[in-house]
């Protein structure tokens, strides 16, 4: 017990920091359905706006919104229940990625809409929150991948 | 930078273990730690109390609803010595010219 351990032991104990470290880091990872969720309640919130009735949009915020909160508790649920992540672990990089990841989807379907609208086209909102759905169906699990990684790096134990 | 200072509290692979959850969590919950760590309430209670004895650990009790809730999470100096641990392995590591790979 005095004695320090052996090299070999040495690095099994950081293999071992380093696995249990990704657990609490894996457990935290919004599923990738979440990205498609959200997705589609952009297309119903658009479509909603698109129609351009009372009944249509008295539909489709409370879908929306409704929707969206309760995905997102789902999603999230597990950080609450089991292990909230170390604020530590996400560096400006992550920060980084996180914002640009938001201003692609916004600018882009933004852009599309705006685009749309200009040539004429009906119901453009709907049709640029389709294309930015799919983006953040897409974009999203690429999204987490690139935050697991910036985690599993910045954890302790990882190379100096 | 952080100074090596290898802790021999720490270092028992249970207690290892479940330091090691904690140094990656704000706080985590006493059934997170326990199914990862796959242990008995008992033994993880124990194993709480000692690193909470040091000084290293805090322990949460609280309800969610009628249902008992209990957390812990690493104080300031727990996660100083961890930190500490990993840079004394890391350069026992280092010395003897190894490299880490995670599984």
């Amino acid at each position: 017990m005095n004695e320090e351990p052996r090299t070999t032991d040495a690095a099994q104990a950081l293999a071992d920091i380093q696995r249990r470290q990704q657990q609490v880091i894996d457990q935290a990872t919004i599923p990738g359905w979440y990205w498609w969720a959200v997705g589609a309640l952009m297309v119903v919130l658009a479509a909603g706006v698109d129609l351009r009735t009372p009944v249509s949009l008295g539909a489709a915020i409370p879908v929306f919104v409704v929707g969206l909160l309760s995905a997102t508790a789902v999603a999230v649920s597990g950080q609450f229940r089991q292990a909230r992540l170390r604020n530590g672990l996400l560096d400006a990089t992550g920060v980084a990625a996180i914002l640009g990841f938001v201003a692609l989807i916004v600018g882009g379907t933004l852009g599309i809409a705006f685009a749309l609208r200009a040539g004429g086209i009906h119901y453009p909102a709907t049709l640029a929150c389709l294309a930015g759905g799919i983006a953040m169906g897409l974009g999203g699990p690429a999204l987490m991948r690139t935050l697991r990684r910036i985690m599993l790096g910045n954890r302790a134990g990882s190379p100096r | 930078m952080t100074t090596a200072r290898f802790d021999e509290l720490i270092h028992p692979p249970t207690r290892l273990a479940i330091v090691s959850l904690l140094a990656a969590s704000q706080w985590a919950d006493f059934t997170f730690i326990r199914d990862s760590v796959t242990l008995s309430d008992s033994a993880l209670s124990k194993q709480l109390a000692t690193l909470e004895q040091a000084g290293y650990v805090e322990i949460r009790k609280g309800f969610v609803g009628k249902r008992p809730r209990t957390s812990a999470r690493l104080t300031p100096a727990g996660r100083t010595a961890f930190e500490q641990h990993v840079a004394a392995l890391q350069d026992m590591v280092a010395g003897a010219g190894l490299k880490i790979v995670p599984r």
